[in-house]
Parts: C-alpha cells; structure tokens; sequence
C-alpha cells in the first residue's frame, strides 16, 4: 500500500474516533416534565441529549416510573426537577442528591400554596392535612426564565467550557419567553376586570402574574360533567359570571356545547407539561395566546 | 546431639502436665506483646483509612467523637440529630456536596443507614448481587449482614423498635432487599442501607394510610368536620411500602425540619474545605463541623498512651514469668538430682546434663514459638473483624 493510502486511513480512522469521542462526551440530562426538556434542549443545543421518559398523553405530574426508568435517572449527568412538589414520585424514590436541580427553588417564596384538603389526625401525630402547593410555575413566563436560568447554570456547573454556548442559548431563550410574556400582558391589558372559568386548578401562577379574574372547577376536558358538576358551576356563576372557559385540553364537543348554550364560550390553554402532538413549548404556548387573545377580543 | 534431644523429649512427654504449663507460659508472653500490635496496628489502619477519606463531618454541637464514631463507623451512640436544614445551608454555600446520614435505628442488630445515592458513590461502593436503592421501603444490605443473617435479594428485612418498652410506638418497617454490597472491609459491610427518606418511614415522620376521608371501617373515625377528620390508632398505616400504597405514603411538615445525626461535607477543593472550617468555627450556626482525621488522631494518642501502658505491665510480667521460667527449671534439677547422680555413674560428663537441659528448653522454646506463630497467623487472618468487634462495635 502507497504511504499517502496509509495516512488517509490513519487520518479518517483519527478523525472518526475524535468524533466518536465527542458523541460520547453530550451530557445525559433527564427531566420530569417537558417545559424543563424544551428549556434543556434550546440551551444545551448538541451538547446534552435531553429525555423526557414520560409517555405521550400522561401527565408527568402524575406519572409514576418503574424500576428500570428510576435507573436511567440515576445514570444521568444532571436531573432537572420542577419543583413546588411536582411529580411527586420523587420523594417516593432514591435519586442522587448532587444530580437534582430544582429549578424552582429560586423562588420558593412566591410558591402558590393551594388550601382546602381536610386536616385529620390519627395516632400521637397532631392534626395535619395533605394540602399542597401549586406547580404549573412555567405558566408565569418570568418564572420560566428563572427556571431556564437555573437550567443554564447546571448546564454550566457540569460544563464549564461550555458555558459562553449556554449563556448565547440561554439569552435567546429569554427573549422569547418574555416576548410570550408581554403578548399575554398585551392581552389582558385590554379588559384587566374580564371573568373567566378555568377547567382544572392549574393556573394559579399564570393568574397571579397576569391579574386574571379566574375561578377553577374541577372537570376533566375528555368527560362531560356531571350533574353535581353542572351545579357547582351554576353556583359558581351566581357570583363569577364569566363568559369563557379555559380548558388544559380539547374539552368534549358536548361540554362546549352545553356550556355555548350557557352563554359560555371555550377556549384551550394547553400548559404543556409533556410533549406535544405537534410543535414545541413556544408554538403551543403561542397558540394558547392566540386562543386567549380571541376571549379577549370577543 | 540427637540422644540428648530424644531423652529430652522422652522426659517431656513423660512429664505432661509440666510441660504444658511451660509451654503455655513461653507462649502467653511472647504472643502478648506481638498480637496487641498487630491489632492496634490493624485498628489505626481501619480507623484512620476511614476517617482520611471523609474530609469533613458535620454535626450538632457535643462530643466529636461520637458524631465521629457514629456517622462513620455506626457506633450505637446516636449524637444529638440535626436537621435537613444543614444540608441546605451546605449546599447553598456551594463548597461543598453533602451527604445526610441518619444513623439512629437497627434491623435485627445492624445498623441502618439513611442516606443518599451519593454516600455509595463517594465510599465508592459496588453493589455485587441486585440492584441499587430505586424505592421508599428498599435497602441495600453490607456483605457481612448477607452472610450473618443469610438473607439475600428478594428477602426482607424488619426494622427493630427502639426500646422493647415503646409499646406504643412506630410499626416496625418491612424493607425489601434491593441488592448486596461488594465486600469492603470497613463498617459499610455490617450495615443497612436505605434512602434517608425510609429512615424516617421508619421512624414514622413519612407515612402512608388508607384514606381517612373513605376508610374501609368508618368506625376508625371518631370525629368528622367538614375541615378536620379525627382517626382513631385503629386506622390502617401501611407497613410495608408496595406499588399498591406507595402513591398514599407522604411527607408531613418542611423538608428541612427532618432529621439527621450527620452530614458528611465533600468539599470542592481545599480552599472551599478551609473557608467552610471557619464559617462553621464560632459554632453560632449550631452546629459543628469536624475533621474525622483530627478526631481520630486525638483517640489514637489515647489508645497508643494506653498501649504504652499495656506494654510497660507486659514487660514486667514477662520478666516475672522468665524468673518464675528460671526457678521451675533450678528447682527441678534440684528435684532431679537422683536422675543427674545416674546419668554421672553411667559415664555422662557434665556437658551431658548441660546438653539434656538445653535440649528440654530448646523443645519448648520451638514448641512455644510453633504456637505462638499459628496464632498470629490466625490473629492476622482475623484482624479486621477483632478489630470492628474489640474497639469499633
């Protein structure tokens, strides 16, 4: 073989295990809900391979990993968590301390604590309740860069010669949650008093940050409500007579059509905990505001 | 020489019982001296090996060598606890990893172990047969407790109530086996490990129960508001976590209020290591941060002032049993003195009776060395566990 065939197969072989080398070197970054992959993926870029275990169309608040998925967090380089007691499985499980980022811990004295559950007592404990704290935190879009912040510095932490690709990725970021954030506020500005109903409790902080007049009931968008639920909601109207519902979801066609018949119209606001059908957190986080601007306007 | 030795041995074997006795007292003293030193040498390695690898511990304020003892080497004597808030606050300063150590409680004598996925990392502990904690209610067990107790992955493993008097304490906690720890020859092969959070599943602070607002019996209620349910003790608390009733176990009150008997703190350099030492110094935080190493040396000193001690009682009774050595051989020739008179009038020289003499001591001499080596050797072999069960526990 001639010396330059040599040295082209050395150089190519060099060059594959260089690239080999640096494919190995991404760091495994795992999350518990899709807001913190979104946030991940835009800043890490090609540096961190970003898993969201969770199924499509189950909600990781509520999702519950099995042993082998329990593993694969505990191999990660870094495991993003939401805070503000989301996906409460994580304190049913063994997970390595120095791995786990809370990205709302930043701001846990502006968590939203929810009331209500019934306090009980059994044995020597004194009374207690289960009552918990409200999670959607992303929903307020200032929060969300502060947990993509805390995203970013983890990222950094693990990488440091990486981190001026973080910051870049990070300010971009930024730009467009608070662009999602002044829409909304353009939005609501308009009729700051408006009533609306929301479908499920998971608003608070976008109701906080926004000044909305928002009052939640408890239905699920699939299944048409049932008559103790109509009721509730008649009650409810006594005293908040809004004339738009927002729902998490699609609602059922015979729930939209019960309540347009109400005088209510229906609109989805999708917070986007896991990932979507279609699009990414900023386009389905556009189209929510687009549904919202259309209560607005009408 | 080779007579002199055979009726040397001929008049040993003869005479039993004494030379047993001498046998036994050669032995005694010169095992003595020899085994303490390796055991002393053997307990300073343990001790220090372990105390070098742990930079710095953290704890309430009180005797650091029970926080010492305790947080590294499991020794019953539970320091005054401290709280979750300590790990926070260490790592908040961004100095150093904690590791939170909960060392309070036993299964059937072992320790048990709260902790995190990180204090395996940090011992650099294997797991050689399952898998590694995943759940609430799981524990990883040393070898040595596999062994003991001949329990394996799959088993479970009961916690033990505190005091047997508590009669109206926790349930004790069913904890599934979840793997084998590679031996390792320090305390971690004689303990319990489980997530911090199922130490205090077993001490009650977590738990879960039926659903007081739709219990099976409702004749567990004894009063019921629209704000507050009263449950009697006969309401069903899981002992055993499954993924049946793992979703109803839950925590009660702030995360950083929960307890803890130590922290161990990793700090990032030697620099974060020095800054964390002076922030810690005053001791207003309350708490106290140590350095095992320190604290180690500070018990070895006593240890050595009092092998000095061993050594000086040692040396006298060895000088002692020599002389008592030298009496019983003189008053035996005196006793002998028929036996030597007849050795004379066959034709033996003097040198001959030098010669048998020398020959008897000899024999036990070798005899003596003979056991004294086996038992080094089995000391040797040993060592590590005299060690953990002589000083450590």
């Amino acid at each position: 073989m001639r010396p330059r065939g040599i040295i082209r197969i050395v150089t190519t072989a060099l060059l594959f295990a260089v690239s080999l080398a640096e494919a190995g070197e991404r760091l495994s970054v795992y999350t518990v809900n899709y807001p913190l992959q979104y946030f991940a993926q835009r800043i890490a870029g090609e540096q961190a391979e970003v898993t969201l275990p969770v199924p499509p169309a189950i909600d990781p608040a509520f999702w519950q990993p099995d042993v082998a998925t329990i593993a694969n967090f505990q191999q990660a380089d870094i495991i993003l968590l939401n805070g503000a007691g989301y996906a409460k499985w994580v304190n049913r499980v063994s997970l390595p301390r120095r791995k786990l980022v809370d990205t709302s811990a930043g701001f846990r004295d502006r968590y939203i604590h929810t009331e209500g559950d019934i306090t009980h007592s059994h044995g020597r404990e004194g009374d207690h309740s289960h009552a918990g704290t409200a999670f959607t935190t992303w929903l307020d879009f200032t929060l969300a860069v502060e947990q993509a912040r805390a995203v970013a510095g983890a990222l950094s932490r693990q990488r440091p010669d990486s981190k001026d690709i973080f910051e870049r990725n990070l300010t971009a970021l930024e730009q467009d949650l608070l662009d999602l954030d002044r829409q909304v506020q353009e939005i609501v500005v308009t009729n700051p008093g408006k009533l609306l109903l929301a479908s499920h409790p998971v608003y608070q902080y976008f109701r906080r940050r926004y000044g909305l007049n928002l009052q939640s009931v408890m239905w699920e968008p699939e299944a048409m409500p049932d008559v103790a639920q109509w009721s509730a909601l008649a009650r409810l109207l006594m005293e908040h007579p809004a004339g738009w519902m927002v729902w998490e979801g699609k609602p059922a066609p015979e729930s939209v059509a019960r309540l347009r018949s109400m005088g209510i119209g229906s609109l989805v606001f999708d917070p986007c905990g896991n990932r979507p059908g279609a699009g990414d957190f900023l386009s389905v986080m556009q189209k929510n505001i687009a549904n919202l601007r259309r209560a607005y306007t009408n | 020489m080779i007579d002199s030795l055979y009726i040397a041995w001929k008049y040993l074997s003869f005479n039993r019982a004494r030379t047993a006795t001498l046998v036994a007292c050669v032995t005694l003293i010169a095992i003595l001296p020899l085994a303490l030193q390796l055991l002393l040498a053997e307990s300073e390695r343990q001790l220090l090996s372990r105390a070098e690898s742990t930079p710095l511990l953290l704890g309430a304020p009180g005797s650091a060598l029970d926080l010492v003892m305790n947080g590294l080497y499991f020794d019953d004597e539970v320091p005054q606890l401290i709280s979750m808030m300590a790990v926070e606050s260490l790592e908040a300063s961004g100095l150093a990893m904690p590791i939170p150590l909960y060392v309070r409680f036993k299964a059937r004598r072992f320790p048990i172990v709260g902790t995190t996925l990180d204090y395996f990392d940090f011992r650099a502990l294997t797991i050689a047969e399952g898998r590694q904690l995943a759940q609430l209610g799981e524990c990883v067990i040393g070898a040595e407790v596999a062994a003991r107790l001949g329990i394996t992955v799959g088993d479970s493993l009961l916690s033990s109530p505190e005091t047997v008097f508590d009669l109206a304490g926790v349930y004790p906690l069913k904890m599934q086996v979840a793997g084998v720890l590679q031996r390792s020859h320090t305390p971690d092969d004689l303990a319990v490990f489980v997530d911090i959070k199922t130490a205090w599943v077993v001490q009650g602070l977590v738990h879960g129960h039926e659903d007081v607002t739709r219990p099976q019996d409702a004749s567990v209620i004894i009063e019921r508001t629209d704000a507050n349910v009263v449950a009697n003790a006969r309401l069903v608390e899981y002992t055993e976590i499954t993924t049946e009733n793992i979703d109803s176990f839950h925590f009660h009150g702030a995360p950083g209020d929960y307890p803890l008997s130590a922290v161990i703190a990793v700090p990032d350099d030697a620099k974060a290591g020095t800054i964390l030492r002076g922030r810690y110094l005053d001791g207003d935080a309350g708490y106290q941060l140590v350095v095992p190493e320190t604290v180690i040396d500070g018990l070895l000193a006593n240890i050595f002032r009092i092998k000095h001690m061993l050594d000086a009682v040692i040396l006298v009774v060895g000088v002692a049993t020599v002389l008592a050595l030298i009496l019983v051989f003189a008053l035996s020739i005196r006793l002998r003195q028929r036996e030597i008179h007849t050795v004379f009038r066959i034709g033996g020289s003097r040198l001959t009776i030098v010669r048998l003499l020398a020959a008897e001591i000899a024999i036990i001499v070798l005899f003596s060395g003979l056991l004294c080596m086996a038992a080094i050797v089995l000391v040797h072999q040993y060592s590590n566990e005299l060690v953990r069960t002589l000083f450590i526990g």
